[in-house]
């Protein structure tokens, strides 16, 4: 009977826990590091969770569940006694020159600034153990500063102490990132159609002059040749700048707004084809409009789990693959446009009816990327 | 149409004003406390510190408190702590079976699903008659969309245990290959002979994702009602809000999950109804998610939360590229009707044909049918 109550219970352990365990799983426990290390000197900056600080040391010293500024202050010795306790590396000692709090989405966390009187390198071996024995999915997230501003991130496991390889910094990983990121960047090109769109809109009037408010026919191609590498070279300077910015997470937009905006940039673009009001400032506009793309851009490269070691690398071959699978559309699009710019029916037929057209779509994606509806098959 | 934009713009602007301000980094704010008694930190109720007697029947109470608290509060944390409470027995192959299963739960809570049911069959291979092994072998390998091995550790619960939990077990994996008729059939015959109201409302959720993939709502939305008069409980609440946000009624899903726990889970599900029902609080909602992934986004490599992630990126950031990725990643650890789904969507999202026939392929290989996939 007591064994078969005991199942009872398990049971509705089971149907509860096995049901609703995946779902549940946030946040497990990290502690950030953030290092600079440079001239014989490291810094040190060390944020540990309260709450799992208070699992390794009486820092409650009341019992009550809460902890008080008195009672951390109380403990800052302990703290500081037992993070020194648990890095290390090699030849270098680590001493607390001050303490903060702060908080996180997830609670308040002690922050411990040391230094080193010794210069750890990105490949140096940390031998981090925090929380081992109390915690075996804790980890360690270390930020490395370089010198010029960029930094890697790499992953401190406290269950294999001294084995802390550097992120997909290896060769081997690097030479498998290398088809693939520039993959990407060609198939995102050549499947975002609103991208195409937007530099299709661009390059129509550029076999095109306008001369006393009426279009004329460009004589020859290199008088093409000018506007259609000042277009393209504009959209992607503008781009790879956003693109960089975002990607390395120095700025965000959520995609609600950059999506939608991208739609706006195609209409205008495509307005501007119908009824010239941008004029001399087209150079201008399209640099501005190709950094809200280059955020577009990001939004994909921002999930492709970057290698943050070769974190560079990776988005230089993405946006290669970009302005590859570009160069494409514009070698195929131009030429045709070209020799079709004299017939009667280019402007009126081909610019001023694509650009309607384009305006129309843009219209659509407006509509569904800003209220949440589909209204296109594809 | 600017006008619009415009106005779409404001309404977005505290979400803007915060991903700004986040630039890249998970938010951390100064606390710059003035007095000694001001309250910096609540603490979890559970306290284990210094607990480490090496009698199982402590350890396992502790551990079975930690993970409770941590199953209630949303908090992994608390179940590696269960871990670390119980690893002295962790690679021990006489360890007690209660240990051991409770060592399995955890492992499973924290989607280490692979080690979970090597330790069980371990356990299995010892003892055939751990009935709870059977069981949750047969539920880990169904998430796992492995029907046929769940199949076996249902038919190994029989003679065990009441008949009721072997047949419920059977008929859910009925169920998911699409005998619908006679499943139903089932569970419905196990309804009748159940008197605890746990053990029905178990069985009526199981009813409302069975109708739910069989594509009758009505039918489903009775069941789920049901179970959750019965015995209301997070997951049938969960599963519910999903089934309310299909059937556009996000208002209805908005009240259901008004008494849960916020975990990530419930929060994710408030964020999309709020935001479908043009609710004033989706956009603190989403910031709120937001920074919550944020911090968990930097955990390099699986997290485990990929499937609310996905989710998010495709319902809530409207970036369906980003949540096919992620919703590929996911299936390659759960694969329940959900997930399956979940790729599905984003893969129709993105236009995908590849990604489409994937999902497609990756049902017909389960054996999963599902309504819900056939109609997009």
């Amino acid at each position: 009977m007591h064994a078969w109550m005991r199942f009872k219970t398990w049971l509705l352990f089971c149907a509860a826990i096995l049901l609703a365990g995946p779902a549940l799983a946030h946040k497990s426990s990290d502690a950030y590091l953030f290092l600079e290390s440079s001239g014989g000197k490291t810094s040190l900056r060390w944020d540990i969770a309260l709450r799992d600080l208070d699992a390794a040391l009486p820092i409650d010293a009341n019992g009550d569940r809460q902890l008080t500024w008195g009672e951390v202050r109380q403990a800052w010795s302990a703290i500081d006694a037992l993070a020194l306790a648990a890095l290390s590396a090699p030849g270098c000692r680590f001493a607390v020159q001050d303490h903060a709090l702060e908080r996180r989405n997830d609670g308040a966390y002690a922050v411990l600034k040391l230094e080193a009187p010794c210069e750890i390198g990105e490949n140096t071996t940390l031998n981090y153990r925090l929380f081992a024995d109390i915690d075996p999915t804790h980890r360690g997230i270390l930020r490395f500063t370089r010198a010029d501003g960029s930094s890697s991130v790499r992953l401190l496991d406290p269950q294999q102490a001294v084995a802390t390889t550097p992120v997909a910094a290896s060769g081997v990983a690097t030479a498998e990132a290398r088809p693939s990121f520039l993959r990407e960047g060609v198939h995102h090109i050549l499947t975002g159609y609103d991208h195409l769109l937007f530099l299709l809109c661009l390059l129509l009037p550029s076999v095109l002059r306008r001369e006393q408010g009426r279009w004329k026919a460009v004589e020859n191609w290199r008088a093409a040749l000018l506007p259609v590498a000042k277009t393209v070279t504009l959209f992607t300077l503008a781009h790879s700048v956003t693109l960089g910015l975002a990607a390395s997470g120095h700025v965000k937009l959520p995609p609600s707004f950059v999506e939608p905006a991208i739609a706006v940039t195609i209409m205008l673009a495509a307005l501007d084809n119908i009824r010239p009001m941008i004029g001399k400032r087209r150079g201008w506009v399209t640099f501005f409009f190709g950094l809200i793309h280059g955020f577009g851009f990001a939004g994909v490269l921002g999930e492709l789990q970057l290698p943050t070691a070769a974190f560079g690398w990776a988005l230089f071959q993405f946006n290669v693959g970009l302005e590859a699978g570009q160069l494409v559309m514009v070698l195929l699009v131009v030429p045709l446009l070209f020799l079709l710019r004299r017939q009667p029916l280019y402007v009126p037929g081909v610019m001023v009816a694509g650009s309607s057209a384009a305006v129309l779509l843009a219209g659509v994606w407006l509509v569904e990327r800003t209220a949440d509806v589909s209204l296109l098959p594809f | 149409m600017q006008a619009r934009c415009f106005a779409a713009a404001m309404r977005w602007m505290p979400v803007w004003a915060l991903v700004l301000v986040t630039a890249g980094h998970a938010v951390a704010v100064p606390i710059n406390p003035t007095r000694d008694d001001e309250v910096i930190e609540r603490l979890p109720s559970v306290s284990v510190r210094n607990a480490n007697s090496s009698d199982p029947a402590v350890a396992l109470r502790e551990a079975q408190a930690l993970l409770d608290a941590g199953r209630k509060e949303g908090d992994p944390r608390l179940a590696g702590r269960a871990l670390a409470r119980l690893s002295r027995w962790s690679a021990d192959p006489k360890a007690p079976a209660d240990i051991s299963l409770l060592l399995a739960g955890t492992e499973q809570y924290l989607h280490q699903f692979d080690q979970a049911i090597a330790r069980l069959q371990a356990l299995l291979q010892r003892d055939p008659n751990q009935a709870q092994a059977w069981l949750m072998v047969a539920t880990l390998r169904r998430v796992q969309g492995r029907y046929a091995e769940s199949d076996t550790a249902c038919r190994g619960l029989q003679g065990l245990s009441a008949p009721i939990y072997a047949n419920a077990c059977l008929a859910e994996n009925l169920a998911l290959r699409g005998q619908t008729d006679l499943a139903r059939r089932q569970l419905q015959a196990l309804l009748a002979s159940a008197t605890q109201n746990s053990t029905r409302a178990w069985l009526l959720t199981t009813l409302a994702e069975l109708e739910q993939r069989a594509g009758r709502s009505d039918a489903s939305d009775a069941a789920w009602r049901q179970s959750l008069k019965l015995a209301p409980d997070s997951y049938a609440a969960i599963g519910y809000a999903d089934f309310l946000l299909d059937s556009q009624r996000p208002k209805d899903a908005w009240q259901a999950l008004q008494q849960e726990v916020r975990t990530d889970a419930v929060l994710l599900r408030l964020a999309m109804a709020a935001q479908r029902a043009q609710l004033p609080e989706a956009p603190s909602l989403q910031a709120e998610l937001q920074e919550r992934f944020s911090l968990a986004d930097q955990r390099i490599g699986s997290t485990g939360h990929e499937r609310e992630r996905a989710m998010m990126a495709l319902e809530v950031e409207r970036d369906p590229a980003a949540a096919l990725r992620l919703a590929r990643l996911n299936v390659e650890h759960q694969r329940e009707p959900l997930d399956i789904l979940l790729l599905a969507r984003c893969a129709a999202a993105t236009k995908d044909a590849k990604a489409r026939s994937e999902a497609r392929q990756l049902a017909q290989d389960m054996g999963l049918r599902d309504a819900r996939l056939d109609a997009l």
